[in-house]
């Protein structure tokens, strides 16, 4: 555990109607960094970020907040984080500044100058002419706004997002992100889950990877890339290879099978592999490109994670 | 933190903070929540108490003749105690619950589930007193015009007994609330469980009970107790040992249906 580890997580476990969700996590997030969970549907990110924050208890494992247990320093560490959660949990019955000042009561020691925090935050996200409309009254962009804000009310010093942009337009998602970058800036460790993994790659300084309820890499994106997928993806349209030759290949060579996205393979590669390929296939024409956290996923989503993992 | 691990979270600054907004709420929406406890006792007492009074005259009660319509103003006055709690527990907490995430986003920050469900409990008891005194004021004003004869000094002291056992119903409301599958579903414990209780209770007539069973079953019921300990105070103005029933019941009712609903609700909503 590193000095500045706002939040450590050990051995997570969870399981539901005796499958288990998560699988003997581990975490840690520091102040001014963002950890980015990712991994594909039923991976355990959501039930692994509301064990995180309270929502639910784990069946094996400890979270650390501070370096205080928070089975033991439940109110406390709870004062320490804010949840911006996937759903919308606005309070329709109150005004976008009346949210903000209710949710403030949820949290014991009171924020000292609460007029003070709701006009910095509406004035920080953008709210101040929304200030008396009810959050029906917004656009999913300015909900969103709304939700972050309501989350750090209280001054917390870590955030969890969970999917802070689904749902929103290209340009409310480069404000999500513009925000993110500022609180991160600003000194809060941040969790986040998303499906995007342009905005994972952007906004994260490490990742996190789920698989099955269990982490199957961890470090900074470009590193988690070159290490697992290799330094090249080779993008080979289906008319030019026999797919079954390519799977083949592929499997013998890599340990898993390509991922297809419409027309197109997706192979990674590394430099050596590269070489073999083209050795392997003279007469397929292909371009190469450098590998995305998105080629990451496709190649966990395919099922073969632990295959993918295999040093290349 | 007592004997019953739940009770300890009463008294907690984050009951209190679930039950001042749902209060807030209220007051920005005073005007339409005042009107149904205002009009509903003044139309059921038109129809009942005046209409059908007319052809009933009077009824005894302890030994004495008594104008139907003075017999049923305190139950009047008790179904308004039990029926808002219980509805107020039943759909309401359901709708915050289930439509508007409300208990969700509550449960991101220090506030726990235990703290909403007694937050949700005290509240509906609470309405149920804001009702009660609606109705206790309808009924001085009817008593004034001398539509009734009421021994009008204990009307406002009522609606706040009303409270204690406004706080079971709502506990037993929520109980169903945990375990309906849709809000279409609460026609069940609607319909098969508050107005069966609600019947076998002397809130609009006298129940004779022959049947030892039946017997048993209506001295178990707290609204029985509540509509019985109104009428003694506000006919002869004196409090009886329904009153002590009350609140006995009413304890046991709240100790074993709150405990019930807190773990129902955990169930649901945690999956736990």
């Amino acid at each position: 555990m590193a000095h500045s580890d706002l939040l450590v997580a050990r051995g997570l476990c969870k399981s539901y109607e005796g499958r288990r969700v998560v699988d003997g996590l581990d975490l840690h997030c520091e102040a001014g960094t963002v950890l980015g969970l990712l991994g594909p549907n039923g991976a355990g990110k959501t039930t692994t970020l509301r064990m995180l924050y309270g929502f639910i208890e784990p069946e094996a494992g400890e979270i650390l907040y501070d370096g205080k247990p928070f089975a033991a320093h439940r109110s406390e560490c709870k004062r320490m984080i804010g949840v911006c959660a996937q759903e919308d949990t606005l309070d329709h019955d109150f005004s976008v500044e009346r949210n903000l000042r209710v949710y403030a009561t949820y949290f014991q020691p009171r924020i000292a100058d609460i007029d003070k925090r709701v006009k910095h935050l509406l004035d920080l996200f953008g709210l101040t002419p929304h200030a008396h409309q009810s959050p029906e009254q917004l656009s999913g962009g300015f909900k969103r706004r709304l939700m972050i804000a309501r989350s750090l009310v209280h001054e917390p010093r870590i955030l969890f997002l969970d999917e802070p942009t689904t749902g929103l337009d290209p340009a409310a998602r480069v404000e999500v992100w513009q925000l993110v970058s500022t609180l991160r800036a600003q000194g809060l460790a941040i969790i986040l889950t998303t499906h995007y993994m342009d905005e994972a790659e952007r906004l994260s300084d490490e990742c996190l990877i789920l698989s099955r309820g269990k982490a199957v890499a961890q470090g900074a994106p470009r590193a988690l890339l070159g290490t697992i997928l290799g330094e090249h993806v080779a993008v080979v349209p289906a008319a030019q290879i026999e797919a079954e030759a390519l799977e083949r290949w592929a499997r013998a060579e890599l340990g898993a099978a390509p991922a297809r996205v419409l027309e197109d393979w997706q192979v990674p590669l590394t430099a050596a592999q590269l070489v073999a390929f083209s050795a392997q296939f003279p007469n397929a024409r292909f371009t190469v490109r450098d590998p995305t956290l998105e080629d990451l996923f496709l190649q966990l989503s395919a099922g073969d994670e632990t295959a993918a993992l295999r040093p290349t | 933190m007592t004997w019953n691990p739940y009770l300890g979270d009463l008294a907690d600054w984050r009951t209190r903070a679930v039950f001042v907004r749902n209060t807030r709420v209220y007051l920005r929406n005073w005007r339409t929540a005042f009107l149904p406890p205002a009009i509903e006792p003044i139309v059921s007492f038109l129809a009942f108490g005046l209409g059908l009074g007319a052809y009933v005259g009077s009824v005894q009660y302890k030994g004495s003749a008594v104008g139907y319509a003075s017999y049923m103003a305190p139950g009047l006055l008790a179904q308004t105690v039990f029926a808002t709690p219980f509805f107020e527990a039943l759909y309401s907490s359901y709708v915050r619950m289930f439509y508007q995430k409300t208990w969700d986003g509550l449960l991101a920050t220090q506030v726990e589930l235990r703290h909403i469900v007694w937050g949700e409990i005290t509240w509906a008891s609470a309405r149920g007193v804001l009702n009660a005194t609606v109705v206790a004021c309808v009924l001085g004003g009817l008593n004034l015009l001398g539509v009734v004869h009421l021994q009008w000094h204990w009307l406002p002291l009522l609606p706040l007994v009303g409270f204690v056992a406004g706080w079971s119903f709502a506990a037993f409301a929520l109980i169903f609330t945990a375990i309906v599958p849709s809000i279409d579903h609460m026609n069940y414990p609607v319909f098969l469980v508050g107005v069966p209780l609600g019947l076998i209770s002397n809130t609009y007539f006298p129940l004779p009970v022959h049947n030892p069973v039946l017997a048993a079953l209506v001295q178990c019921n707290p609204i029985y107790h509540l509509s019985e300990s109104f009428r003694s105070l506000l006919l002869r103005g004196e409090p009886d040992m329904h009153l002590v029933w009350l609140l006995l019941t009413s304890s046991v009712f709240l100790l074993v249906c709150a405990t019930l609903a807190q773990r129902l609700v955990r169930k649901r909503v945690l999956g736990e």
